[in-house]
């Protein structure tokens, strides 16, 4: 039996093969079913949803910011209609169906503006615009109108069941010109604001620090290419935050990022750039909580960037560089026509495993700030854990760890194929 | 007018001497080599000329003009490297017109002047190939192309046919040498093979240990060597040599060999090395003047078509002649040879200098 190579080259791969079953293809599949079931914490027998868990619409809200109140052939007329704004009133009328219209009057002249179900939301609504929303005067095709408008607190037009309904009642209950937006509710993570969120973290999170490490690596590895002395100590050092697990180095971030007794704003205070009450709160603000997050993950992964290139540096061979000193390039010139050329491919490898431990990164962001505050700063991997794990929510979890699936898979393949033109 | 001037150029990497002090002019349009043992500092020297290495004392001068303290890129000197150093990113095309794109040389002229060249080394079909697509020889073709596209003075040249099989070899030292009566560039090349430099130089210029031995023409070379390094570094197969003693205008050797040196010597006793090329040994008299029979044992006969090579021992010790193959010769023929004393050696046995 040892004659044949065959079977000795199965028996030597069924570990790899029982390996790969058992530990990647069993729990992808579980998470794949688990995602179109009612899995949860204490729910012993699953039964399947189906995509209830990624999309589950139960209402869409529409709202409305902005209303084109009146519109006037002279721009005078429309300036006279805004200044007459501070006299305007606003009533309630009777119309078909037993509906009520909501009326501005202004300078003489009476704008139904919305049709609502009871008289009092109509003229609550209308009250709102008029006293709530900003005024101005804007050309819009031939006409000057005179539009109101919000930033940030829109008006709810109302809750529907379904687009057909949502999409008549638009049509009957405003009465003028108006952007309206609809928002789906529901029980799906695509309903879920915070969902949403994380997918737009991820992706600053992955572009910011891919990015940065670029920035600093490329510099990184062209300065640990030049021989100077010392150079083999400098390049020992700079791997140490890659090689440091990420449990111990981000519990040294946590105390830098301590708002009142990290060295950062320690060192702020004392050197009088900052008064102690404007130091900035690295983990409780949203925006500098992101910020520290890129921070880390950039510190931490730089060395690696910089390490991928400085091998790539190193396997031009030294003629090459200098057959471009003789032919005339100067080191600008030697570096964006030679050198970056050379090194764009396994740049591209770096880049692709460095995407990939960003885009699914969980450590830095669970222990530097948990998502926090306020889920401002959850990623998919923390937000799938956060619903599926601590939540016990396991089908809304695996479905979230699942969107990140099809978008690495386009990731990854846009980068084979580059690099499969490159090289 | 590209005449290369080195004067006393001295090059130190730490303790060891690289290249100890060289003097060398090379005129203008000549094609001169640079050849000798590996590590006798030929590349150094080019490098130095090319500007890649700085000189550790010495001057060099370019067309008159001192050049020791200017970059490679205004030295009006191109260069092809052992490795071919081609842009593995860029096509035939690019890499031949890199260095005019870099000088600002006007798009229709680096054209006119990449295809020209490309026409005369038979690489118009290669243009848009990238280096790994092509063969060996061609890549080397490329890279003598983007030295000639530049059109400088000066072409310096660093072993270029050593990574090509014997064959394309033979074909590129012919193909090279008639490149240089085209362009007429003052054309300096390393090599350690002494067959290159023997049929391509003009003039070649023989090294070892960091120094210059003697720079003469191939014929020069090969009748007038000044020292035995190069008596036994040109021709093939090489000199023999054998250690005596000069006694009243005769050479003493070993096993009481005693051959008549006819030419003006030193007067008294001298210790000496006695050299004769194995083309000079003959299988039977010629009649010439000055031929000594030496009775020799044949050891081993090497036929190469033609010419045979065989090595047999005399008294003095073991020796090389050139025969042909109708010679006849065999293994254990016992016969006197004839060594040609018109054209035999003697060096000082100190100083290795020809007497
Ligand atoms: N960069 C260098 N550093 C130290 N020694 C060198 C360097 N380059 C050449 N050498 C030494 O200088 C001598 C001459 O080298 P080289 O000019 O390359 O010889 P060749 O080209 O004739 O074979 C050799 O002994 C070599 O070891
Ligand atoms: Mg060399």
């Amino acid at each position: 039996m040892f004659e044949r190579e065959a079977p000795l080259g199965y028996a030597l791969v069924l570990p790899a093969v029982l390996y790969l079953g058992v530990f990647i293809a069993y729990p992808f599949l579980m998470s794949v079913w688990m995602s179109f079931s009612d899995a949860q914490a204490g729910n012993q027998k699953w039964t399947w949803t189906g995509w209830a868990n990624y999309s589950k619409v139960e209402a869409y809200d529409v709202l409305a910011n902005s209303f084109h109140v009146a519109q006037f052939k002279e721009k005078k007329d429309a300036e006279a209609f805004l200044a007459a704004r501070d006299k305007a009133t606003v009533t309630a009328e009777p119309a078909e169906g037993g509906k009520f219209k909501g009326v501005l009057h202004v300078a003489g002249k009476d704008v139904p503006v919305l049709q609502l179900d009871n008289d009092g939301d109509a003229s609550f609504a209308v009250q709102t615009i008029l006293s709530d929303f900003d005024w101005s005067v804007a050309k819009s095709g031939t006409t000057w109108d005179v539009v109101a408008k919000t930033k940030d607190t829109p008006l709810t037009l109302g809750e529907f069941q379904d687009r057909k309904t949502m999409k008549d009642a638009i049509k009957n209950e405003v009465l003028v010109e108006a952007d309206t937006t609809i928002q789906e509710k529901g029980t799906g993570v695509l309903q879920d604001p915070n969902f949403v969120r994380a997918v737009k973290n991820t992706f600053q999170y992955t572009f910011g620090t891919e990015l940065l490490k670029l920035l600093i690596g490329v510099p990184c590895a062209l300065l640990l290419n030049r021989k100077f002395a010392g150079r083999r100590i400098l390049r020992g050092l700079v791997v140490i935050p890659w090689v440091i697990p990420i449990a111990i180095s981000a519990q040294g971030w946590l105390w830098i990022f301590d708002s009142t007794y990290g060295v950062i704003n320690w060192a702020l205070v004392h050197s009088h750039l900052v008064s102690p009450g404007q130091v900035p709160n690295f983990r409780g603000d949203k925006d500098w909580a992101m910020f520290s997050l890129i921070l880390v993950n950039v510190w931490r992964g730089f060395p690696f960037t910089a390490i991928i290139i400085l091998a790539g540096l190193t396997a031009i061979p030294d003629e090459i560089i200098e057959r471009a000193r003789l032919d005339g390039a100067n080191a600008f010139q030697r570096f964006f026509y030679i050198i970056a050329p050379m090194v764009r491919p396994i740049l591209m490898v770096s880049l692709l495993f460095s995407v990939i431990f960003s885009f699914t990164d969980f450590n830095t962001i669970w222990i530097i700030t948990r998502g926090g505050p306020y889920d401002q700063t959850q990623v998919l991997s923390t937000y799938a854990y956060q619903l599926g794990i601590n939540a016990g929510y396991l089908g809304k979890g695996a479905a979230i760890s699942l969107f990140m699936f099809p978008i690495m898979a386009v990731m990854v393949l846009a980068m084979l194929q580059f690099l499969r033109r490159e090289v | 007018m590209a005449e290369v001037n080195l004067e006393n150029v001295e090059k130190r990497f730490g303790e060891t001497w690289a290249v100890a002090g060289i003097d060398l002019t090379v005129h203008d349009q000549e094609f001169v080599i640079l050849v000798g043992p590996s590590g006798c500092g030929k590349t150094t020297t080019l490098r130095m000329i090319a500007g890649l290495e700085d000189v550790s004392a010495g001057d060099i001068r370019i067309g008159g003009r001192s050049v020791v303290n200017l970059p490679p890129r205004d030295r009006d000197i191109a260069m092809v490297f052992q490795s071919y150093a081609l842009y593995p990113h860029m096509d035939v095309y690019r890499n031949m017109a890199f260095s005019l794109q870099l000088r600002r040389v006007p798009k229709k002229e680096i054209d006119r002047r990449v295809n020209e060249v490309a026409e005369i080394l038979g690489l118009t079909p290669q243009l848009k190939r990238k280096p790994r697509q092509l063969s060996g020889g061609q890549r080397q073709r490329v890279a003598v192309g983007a030295a000639l596209c530049r059109q400088s003075g000066v072409l310096l040249f660093d072993e270029p046919l050593s990574n090509l099989d014997a064959k394309l070899r033979v074909h590129m030292r012919t193909e090279l040498k008639r490149l240089h009566q085209k362009v007429r560039s003052t054309m300096v090349y390393v090599t350690h093979d002494q067959v290159e430099a023997m049929t391509m130089g003009d003039r070649i210029v023989i090294m070892n240990g960091g120094k210059i031995m003697q720079v003469a023409t191939p014929l020069e070379a090969y009748d007038k060597p000044k020292n035995r390094f190069v008596a036994g570094f040109i021709g093939t197969p090489p000199m023999n040599f054998f250690s005596g003693e000069w006694v009243d205008s005769k050479v003493q050797l070993g096993g009481g060999v005693k051959l008549p040196y006819p030419r003006s010597s030193p007067n008294g006793t001298k210790s000496v090395v006695f050299g004769i090329r194995p083309e000079h040994i003959y299988v039977r008299p010629s009649g010439n003047k000055g031929e000594t029979a030496v009775p020799s044992v044949i050891e081993v006969v090497e036929p190469l078509g033609h010419d045979v090579v065989a090595t047999a021992s005399c008294g003095a010790g073991v020796f090389q002649l050139a025969a042909e193959i109708h010679d006849g010769l065999k293994p254990q023929d016992k016969l006197d040879l004839q060594f040609d004393m018109a054209r035999a050696y003697l060096f000082d046995r100190d100083t290795e200098c020809v007497l």
